[in-house]
């Protein structure tokens, strides 16, 4: 088949710009400080097909080039038209993607393609970008160029310097075929070697198996009962099939498993003498308070068992949440890691009970600060270029599927150059009962039910991804462990899924995340106890791939879905007017065998128990010393006005807005309080909140909480003030405290003791702490945690050159809120009204915003100390339900929770959103020291303001809580701080907000 | 009094305002329902069964190969005949965001100056001059003179926008010129300060106040007929007032009270009002 080139570029004029090029030139002088006059962009597309090019090129105009916007070239590069580029460049970078790899546009082209050539069935379309600069500085080197424009791992790039573009040596890429693969035929493997051995093919096959688990594979294929049954069966009996090895190692690895979270850990606590063995972490700290808690109330539906937690929330409607962690793909490819985490969580709620609606999305980033100077690892990206690659991947991802980003938070600290934590949450909807009767938030898969996998097909993409985040990041980490999202195709799936669900199609669900097919239908195979798949039926996006590939490849865009043998042909013409590929590949059997088939050849044969239930315990040692960190010293001669221009920029404060005014939050139009909020409409959200029924104002809150400072302390602190974060951010918006529900995701360090983790004791002990104070805190707070993930492995490199991420819990929230017209927000609003600080602050300096700052800026030398503590929270819970049904109650429509840096810049945030000065006197606000007062993190704190004709309402509604005249609202653009008579900070409302926003604006000017 | 106007809500490939969309027009008494575009490119369905067709926002095809393209294409190619006879009976169409992307690609708009539609693609929707997809709000005024039903008594509007390819372009300014001759630029992006009535303004506007450097800070425009109408702003998404940034502050605007949601409308439902009445009153 002939290929044929088509290019296009913006067209040139008055009033027209190239967008493309536009925003490289002002990405190099945001990022890099270069100053480049102009940058223009091609758009080319490579189409394979026996439609000949000049029936092509006579249909250009109504496919590939807009007519009004853009001209188009075929079979000539738009490069050596003197029309259209009459000035030669200095420099052409032109990338592609390599060969394998999702091309979206090239997808959505082939679609376009097909619509005007209905006969052109089996053409193929890729695409690349060309960039060309004009006046780039003699200095900067084009491979440099190119590699900031293209990620190797995923894409190919041609360059041309100035010498070659004199000349005319154009750069041209190719179409090329996606590399053969070839199917290798089930092979058996042998487990009869010695330990070495053993643990050897668990590290070259990237099993991430330890000996033990090893010896328990091999044990397992010694038993003769085992024998007697696979040899019935047809298959090797006195070995794995490769196979079968595979799919224990995704089944069995800590990403699926959760296995440090599920040892028995042998604890001791030096300071107490405490001496401890816990039997699951997961199961004493998390599960069983929730548990607990369940029997208590009747509106926790579903925890644990599903794709995510569900709760009622009335009598029609049922809400859903899920949180997961995307951090090892988003560490290789920034774009791809980050999009497949989100469109990923999204199938979660799709996959929980019989199908949820995603209708709200939360992203959560931790990374390496932006504006990072000092050395980069081999094989690490800039911290500027992760955070612009994970955003554009979780915005594209997001907004394409029509799902509003309601809330989240960025977090930065240098060891989040070793690994990128991606965060990635989605609130469902369901009804409480579908139209058949059935309970929306139970499974009813029964033996002899059809098993489909409906959406995207399967390819060498995403293989070994569960198995290789379950190992720290390596020079040599595998590129099929990275994919790129599809979102439309998921689109797609989930208007069909939600359509087959309604019409009572559905009786199983789950999503294809890590370990593929084999987790998904190896999961839903314990509901009846067996399965029987056929490989063969697996739609492939190329031949060749083996049966093991096929059962563990991650490739997204799937759902498996068991539909009863009457109600085929509904689901079938459902998928066609999609346009969604279902194809049936197994059948629910009960016979307590996890059965794989490729044609008649039976290559796994592993009983369900074995399968989900064979990994041995691990045993893990912990043992905690409090670490000693030099305290944190305040300077005695500080000038608080110029702290807090400065500490408005830390990066850990600055506004975020550049980042999440492009996500789309407001989509289903369902959104009562924005991200940014204010007169302005800049000023801070502290938590989401929504009105999903349209005409209905009941509403749902949604926040987060996220302190890993701490952990340089205490995990244990930093997790009871990640908790306490996302209750306060809800209260600010009213929720009902009395029905709120959490996730639990912890992004740890390795923290198994070992040659490559020497601390591995602390690290868990770290671990057990955070998860005590979790319980503790949960418990007092009534707050049930329904679902929750861990990732455990957050390093890079060894030796001196390890890089462990600071212990990081990220707690999300999702609650009731009786009506959305009753609600707060943190901007100042009218002069006059009185402010007043609920809670007390304490002396609670340790690893705060302020001792960061200063040490970085070598005005100190510690950041230790106490951490803020949480040591009533059964009275904090009392004085949050009296806030919180205040703002129900309309009486306080201003307030924000009060955490990083503090009473000084909560109040200036509240300022920025309101654009109004204030007069805030510290005085009798809690602990004598006045950084205490001023830029301590003391837990439990709120700052709100009230209307003059409302205070004595408030003061009495509030009457028995701790709550202090702060000051009020002016007039005019000066916060006055003052500690009694003595003036200690008055600054500019508008210098506020230029420190405020600039750190993180990058946008290189927007004109 | 005939019945509830019956409604035709566009959804599938990646069409993503559709729930919302169907909701507003039935808070004002329409009969909205979510049809697959597949279903009336089968003909299991057909355009002939509803009065009026909204085309929602969202991601169609995911914008590739510019935003509304290939559904515009599906439509222009498979549609026509349908599309052709729904503008023939004087029914409203409505594109929103991606709708209106989709319409003006087809060619329905700002359509020839004529009554009926030729599909030929006049104007463009490009990238945004900020290089930037971006959910903001902005001020709106509409063009009292314009022949738009959808518009009609509506004069200045907080609205949000949710795109990266919002920008209206023509080849020349005698296109602008003919169209603003017929009121068919309906509403513009416009500066808040200015007083009501008096904010239009051909001079591009700066960033943020144009979210996207649109010629002549077009928001939206109609066709000759004013039946026809898209806009890059979500109407549907200001249904209530709990929906605008203000109602914290007590100060979102919109009716004083509604046979929808009492003192809570706003002011983006009049624009589904306006067609629903309409239909009501002609068809």
């Amino acid at each position: 088949m002939a290929i044929t080139r088509v290019e296009v570029t913006p067209k040139q004029g008055p009033g027209m710009r190239d967008v493309r090029g536009d925003v490289v030139r002002r990405q190099l002088a945001s990022d890099h400080s270069i100053s480049v006059p102009e940058v223009r962009s091609i758009v080319g597309y490579l189409i394979k097909s026996e439609i000949p090019s000049d029936s092509i090129e006579s249909r250009v105009n109504d496919l590939f080039a807009d007519p009004i916007i853009e001209d188009a070239s075929t079979n000539t590069l738009m490069l050596t038209s003197a029309t259209h580029f009459p000035t030669t460049p200095d420099a052409i970078v032109t990338v592609g993607f390599k060969a394998g790899v999702t091309d979206n546009p090239g997808s959505a082209a082939l679609d376009g393609f097909r619509t005007i050539f209905p006969q052109a069935n089996d053409a193929s379309i890729s695409t690349y970008i060309t960039y060309a600069f004009f006046g780039l500085p003699e200095q900067v080197d084009v491979s440099w160029l190119a590699n900031t424009l293209h990620n190797n791992l995923i894409e190919r790039a041609l360059v041309a310097d100035a010498a070659a573009c004199a000349v005319g040596q154009w750069p041209e890429i190719e179409y090329t075929e996606k590399p053969p693969q070839t199917f290798e035929a089930p092979s058996h493997v042998d487990m009869e070697i010695s330990d070495e051995a053993l643990i050897e093919l668990s590290e070259t096959g990237l099993l991430a198996l330890n000996l033990e688990e090893m010896q328990t594979i091999q044990a397992h294929y010694r038993d003769n009962t085992v024998r007697q049954a696979r040899t019935e069966a047809g298959i090797v009996a006195d070995a794995p099939t490769d196979v079968e090895l595979e799919c224990l190692a995704q089944t069995w690895s800590e990403h699926c498993k959760h296995k440090i979270f599920a040892s028995k850990i042998h604890h001791i606590d030096t300071e107490t003498g405490e001496e401890a063995t816990i039997d699951s972490i997961f199961k004493t700290h998390i599960m069983k308070p929730t548990h607990d808690m369940q029997k208590e109330v009747d509106w926790l539906l579903s925890v644990f068992h599903d794709n995510s937690g569900v709760i009622a929330w009335d009598d029609e409607w049922s809400v859903c949440m899920k949180a997961e962690t995307h951090n090892s793909p988003s560490a290789l490819d920034p774009y791809g890691g980050a999009m497949t985490g989100i469109v990923g969580v999204n199938r979660d709620i799709l996959g929980t009970g019989l199908g949820a609606r995603p209708i709200a999305n939360t992203d959560v980033f931790c990374f390496g600060p932006p504006t990072w100077e000092g050395n980069l690892p081999d094989n690490l990206f800039h911290p500027s270029r992760v955070f612009r690659g994970v955003h554009a991947g979780v915005r594209v991802g997001g907004n394409e599927s029509g799902i509003p980003t309601v809330n989240g938070a960025i977090v930065f600290d240098d060891r989040y150059i070793g690994k990128p934590l991606v965060y990635c949450g989605t609130i469902g909807i369901m009804p409480r009962r579908l139209p058949d009767g059935r309970e929306s938030h139970i499974k009813t898969p029964v033996a002899g039910d059809i098993v489909y996998m409906v959406g995207g097909r399967v390819g060498y993409d995403g293989i070994h991804g569960a198995t290789f985040s379950s190992l720290e990041l390596t020079e040599e980490s595998p590129s099929s462990a990275v994919q790129i999202g599809d979102p439309i195709t998921q689109k797609k799936m989930i208007d069909m899924v939600l359509e087959a669900r309604d019409l009572g199609l559905i009786t199983c669900i789950t999503d294809n995340g890590a370990g593929g097919l084999s987790s998904s239908i190896g999961e839903m195979a314990e509901y009846t106890n067996g399965c029987e798949i056929d490989l063969a039926k697996v739609p492939l996006k190329q031949a060749g791939l083996s049966a093991w590939e096929i059962l563990v490849s991650e490739s997204q865009e799937r759902m498996t879905i068991a539909v009863k043998e009457e109600d085929r042909d509904a689901f079938d013409a459902l998928a066609a007017l999609h346009e969604v590929e279902a194809t049936a590949v197994a059948t629910f059997t009960d016979s307590g065998v996890f059965h794989v088939k490729y044609d008649a050849t039976t290559v796994a044969y592993l009983p369900i128990e074995f399968l989900h239930d064979g990994v041995p315990q691990l045993q893990l040692e912990s043992e905690w010393t409090a670490p000693i960190v030099e305290p944190f010293v305040p300077p005695t001669d500080a000038d608080h006005a110029d702290l807090l221009l400065k500490m408005l920029a830390r990066p850990n404060i600055a506004s975020k807005e550049t980042w999440v005014r492009q996500y789309d939050h407001e989509v289903i139009a369902q959104t009562a309080i924005k991200p940014f909020v204010g007169v302005k409409r800049d000023g801070p959200g502290d938590a989401g909140l929504i009105a999903p029924i349209h005409g209905n104002p009941h509403g749902l809150v949604i926040s987060c909480g996220i302190a890993p400072r701490y952990s340089d302390l205490d995990a244990g602190a930093m997790a009871a003030a990640s908790i306490d974060e996302a209750v306060r951010n809800a209260v600010c918006a009213g929720v009902d405290v009395d029905k709120i529900a959490g996730l639990d995701n912890f992004c740890w360090p390795d923290s198994i003791e070992s040659v490559k983790t020497p601390d591995g004791r602390f690290k868990l002990a770290q671990l057990v702490r955070a998860n005590r104070e979790l319980e503790r805190v949960c418990r007092a707070y009534r707050l049930p945690c329904v679902s929750g993930k861990d990732s455990m492995k957050n390093d890079y490199g060894t030796g001196e050159k390890k890089i462990s991420i600071p212990p990081t819990l990220l707690f999300s929230l999702f609650g009731d809120q009786p009506d959305v017209r009753y609600t707060a927000t943190s901007d100042f609003k009218n002069a006059g009204d009185k402010v007043y600080l609920v809670g007390r602050s304490h002396h609670e300096l340790g690893a705060s915003e302020i001792a960061f700052m200063l040490k970085e800026s070598g005005q100190t030398t510690g950041i230790g100390g106490t951490p803020p503590q949480l040591p009533n929270p059964e009275q904090n819970l009392n004085t949050y339900r009296a806030l919180s049904t205040a703002i129900q109650s309309g009486i306080i429509q201003t307030a924000h929770d009060c955490s990083e840096g503090g009473v000084g810049v909560a109040v200036a945030e509240m300022c920025i959103g309101g654009r109004l000065g204030a007069t805030i006197d510290l005085d009798g606000t809690g602990d004598e020291h006045l950084w205490a007062r001023l830029w301590g993190e003391s837990l439990g704190r709120f700052i709100v303001a009230v209307a003059p004709e409302k205070e004595h309402e408030f003061t009495a509604w509030m009457s028995g809580h701790p709550i202090t005249v702060l000051g009020e609202v002016v007039e005019g653009p000066t916060l006055t701080i003052t500690d009694g008579y003595t003036e200690i900070a008055s600054t500019n409302v508008e210098e506020m907000v230029a420190s405020w926003q600039s750190t993180l604006d990058m946008t290189g000017g927007v004109e | 009094m005939m019945s509830a106007p019956k409604v035709a809500v566009l959804f599938g490939f990646g069409i993503n305002c559709d729930h919302e969309t169907a909701a507003v027009f039935n808070l004002v008494g329409g009969a909205s329902e979510r049809v697959h575009v597949n279903h009336f490119i089968s003909g299991q369905r057909s355009l002939e069964e509803f009065q009026i067709l909204a085309v929602p926002g969202g991601f169609s095809f995911g914008d590739h190969l510019g935003s509304g393209r290939l559904m515009g294409n599906r439509m222009r190619f498979a549609l026509r005949e349908q599309l052709h006879a729904f503008v023939a009976a004087g029914k409203p169409i409505i594109g929103i965001c991606n709708g209106f992307q989709v319409l003006v690609k087809t060619g329905l708009l700002p359509g020839p100056n004529a009554p009926l539609p030729d599909f030929v693609q006049r104007a463009s929707l490009t990238l945004n001059d900020s290089g930037r997809y971006e959910d903001r709000w902005v001020t709106l005024e509409f063009d009292s003179k314009s022949p738009c039903i959808w518009t009609k008594g509506m004069t200045r509007m907080d609205c949000p926008v949710r795109h990266g390819e919002g920008k209206f372009v023509m080849p020349s300014t005698t296109d602008f010129d003919a169209l603003d001759a017929g009121h068919q630029l309906t509403v513009r992006y416009v500066d808040p300060s200015t007083s009501v009535g008096d904010g239009i303004t051909d001079e591009p506007l700066p960033f943020p106040l144009s979210p996207n450097g649109s010629m002549r800070n077009i928001a939206g425009v109609c066709d000759a007929t004013g039946l026809v109408f898209g806009l890059m702003p979500h109407p549907e998404a200001v249904y209530a007032k709990w929906l605008h940034p203000d109602h914290t502050r007590n100060t979102a605007p919109g009716p004083e009270s509604s046979d929808a949601l009492g003192e809570w409308e706003g002011e983006g439902l009049q624009m589904f009002r306006n067609a629903v009445d309409y239909v009501k009153a002609n068809l």
